[in-house]
């Protein structure tokens, strides 16, 4: 359900539209506000008890079948709004953001520049605060085409792609889903070779291959993302890292279950990964910042790994 | 049952738009059902707070709202003129307005996809064509915040007040206060950051967001300092994320391995059998980049950065003086 605000925005631009459309149709007017028709029929059950005065009766006449939406005493006062402050930043700062990024079609990318140009123009002193919000997406576009092709014509890939978590190279045949942007651009496929859903980072694709062999990924519901992008699922085995203040920054990159404060300004984080021996580039990243204290396998593999590093440096034996 | 605020805020907008003079609070409360029961049910003063709340709600949602002195009693009154309210003449064709479509999805964050979704409605009934596409888009960019500083840091920005905040920097280990004049917001790599003029510390400082700890409290009184043409929040967070190094380092690289550090290599040559050699840039950051890679990386030189990462290295076996294993 949607909040006051929302519904109250919503509400004004519903008086305009519904002024130019006698008529129109219930389920039409819910997709062009991208709304539910329940929502919408919470709206027009609204409608009709505002009015430019409660006590002289003025009220808006709108009424509804349930199908399509008549109002019988359409009035002057709907007018279309100019855009507010927030919505003009909201709209800009998205677009502008979309418009840079790499990879987009080339005619989406004009049409969104001319927008932009328009929108820019009728919101007026609206738009200035959105010349104070800046959203950059990284340039990871040297796979883009490919990638875009074989969703388009709905095929099979071959990657040989950088795991960050071994070290090294992977090859690998994957069905796309879809592409997303979040700080980085991912590729969200079904991963033939481990036969699970996988988010490919596209600045670790090495090489990639259009396969001629239709792409067949199992049908189900996009995942909800709302957390972010990459997330460890709760039944994944737990890490324990305690870290000083100086780690603070695994807090802020790795998605936790829960960071407790430690007395000299360090946190003990608890997350969870699917393979926590994927975590020992962060294990060895941390140094003198933090260490792993469960599991301790990964704490072993960290430790081995720094003995072996330090060997070719000439220290201690491997 | 109260009458919801959503209806009460509709009749309010529609009572100002629709008259020619400015209306007082009096003519308001009688107009408005819903002043009238809180005027009744609980006091003046319950009315008062209720009206100047919902101008406000207003405001934000766009309207502009004049106040002058009434004609008829001298009180003050308030209109909504339509020649202030109305949306210029805007022409978009149906690519524009499908690609404008597209873009207002990408806010990750309930005020903002709120506000991109407003503004397209008012768009749609401005006439702005509406086309129904099935098609997935193949890109779908996201704009996260969740950070809790963000919205309050937004409106901050926007109507440019002064905001006090506690923040831990990058490896401190106590939180300091900082009253800011926010400048500007910007999102880099996913996550968001605040760049403005440091009271306390007399210096055009950046903040990370998810580095306020606490909320950020609004201060009254307006910037003391002028707010820079532009300010490049990017370049100095990029600087210390390590990039637009001028300085290089050489290290050894097992084959088939280290493969980031391979994609910004300057140069690259065979240095054995199992290992390349490779020039990279070195900024800031680079020993603990290189730490991660563990004994699939050797550090050459310079003597410094081969120095931090057999540091962080020996921390790590445990064979560190002073380090707890």
């Amino acid at each position: 359900m949607s909040n006051a605000i929302d519904q109250t925005r919503r509400m004004l631009s519903l008086v305009t539209y519904l002024r130019e459309r006698p008529g129109a149709e219930v389920a039409e007017v819910a997709r062009a506000f991208g709304i539910s028709e329940r929502e919408l029929i919470a709206d027009l059950n609204v409608l009709p008890m505002c009015g430019t005065s409660f006590r002289g009766g003025d009220l808006l006449d709108i009424d509804t079948d349930g199908e399509r939406i008549w109002w019988h005493n359409v009035d002057d006062v709907a007018q279309p709004l100019r855009l507010a402050a927030d919505e003009a930043t909201a709209l800009l700062v998205a677009a502008r953001a979309v418009a840079g990024l790499p990879g987009l079609r080339a005619g989406d990318r004009e049409a969104l520049t001319r927008a932009v140009a328009k929108i820019e123009n009728a919101a007026g002193e609206s738009a200035e605060g959105s010349a104070r919000v800046g959203v950059t997406f990284e340039a990871e576009s040297h796979v883009f085409a490919d990638i875009d092709r074989a969703l388009s014509e709905g095929r099979r890939l071959w990657l040989r792609y950088y795991s960050h978590g071994r070290g090294g190279m992977t090859e690998r045949e994957v069905d796309p889903i879809r592409l997303l942007t979040e700080g980085h651009t991912y590729l969200e496929a079904w991963c033939r070779t481990s036969e699970d859903h996988r988010m490919f980072r596209l600045d670790r694709v090495a090489e990639i291959k259009v396969l001629d062999v239709p792409a067949d990924p199992p049908k189900r519901e996009p995942r909800d993302l709302s957390g972010g992008l990459v997330n460890p699922s709760a039944d994944d085995p737990e890490v324990v890292v305690e870290v000083s203040s100086g780690g603070r920054w695994v807090a802020e990159y790795y998605t936790h279950d829960r960071a407790e404060e430690l007395p000299d300004g360090g946190l003990r984080i608890t997350l969870r990964s699917a393979d926590p021996t994927q975590l020992r580039p962060l294990a060895l990243r941390l140094g003198r910042d933090g260490r792993i204290v469960s599991p301790p396998e990964l704490a072993g593999q960290a430790r081995a790994a720094a003995l072996e590093a330090l060997a070719h440096y000439g220290e201690g034996q491997v | 049952m109260a009458i919801a605020k959503a209806e009460r805020l509709m009749n309010l907008a529609l009572c100002l738009m629709n008259t020619r003079r400015p209306l007082s609070k009096k003519e308001l409360r009688e107009s408005i059902e819903a002043y009238r029961e809180a005027w009744q049910n609980s006091s003046e003063e319950a009315f008062n707070r209720m009206f100047e709340r919902d101008k406000d709600d207003l405001r934000e949602l766009g309207l502009v709202i004049d106040v002058d002195e009434n004609a008829l009693d001298g009180e003050l009154g308030y209109l909504a003129r339509a020649d202030r309210n109305r949306l210029p003449e805007i022409a978009l064709d149906a690519e524009e307005a499908a690609a404008l479509t597209l873009a207002a999805r990408v806010w990750q964050q309930a005020k903002m996809s709120g506000a991109a979704s407003g503004a397209l409605q008012k768009l749609r009934a401005a006439g702005i064509p509406f086309t129904e596409t099935e098609r997935r888009p193949a890109l779908e960019p996201r704009i996260p915040a969740r950070e809790a500083a963000f919205e309050p840091l937004l409106t901050a920005a926007r109507d440019r007040r002064p905001v006090a905040f506690e923040y831990r920097k990058a490896g401190a280990a106590a939180v300091e206060q900082r009253t800011v004049e926010p400048w500007a917001l910007e999102c880099w790599r996913g996550h968001w950051y605040l760049a403005g003029w440091d009271r306390d510390r007399e210096d055009a400082r950046v903040f990370r967001l998810s580095r306020i700890t606490g909320k950020v409290r609004a201060r009254s009184g307006a910037f003391l300092g002028t707010v820079p043409e532009h300010v490049d929040v990017r370049a100095t967070v990029a600087k210390f994320a390590g990039e637009g190094a001028t300085a290089t380092a050489v290290v050894r690289v097992r084959r088939g391995a280290g493969f980031p550090l391979r994609t910004k290599a300057l140069t690259t040559r065979r240095a054995d059998d199992s290992w390349d050699e490779l020039e990279i840039p070195y900024g800031n950051g680079l020993g603990a980049d290189l730490a991660e890679f563990g004994p699939d990386v050797l550090v050459v030189g310079p003597e410094e950065l081969r120095a931090d990462v057999i540091d962080r290295l020996r921390a790590v076996a445990g064979t560190a003086e002073g380090v707890r294993v």
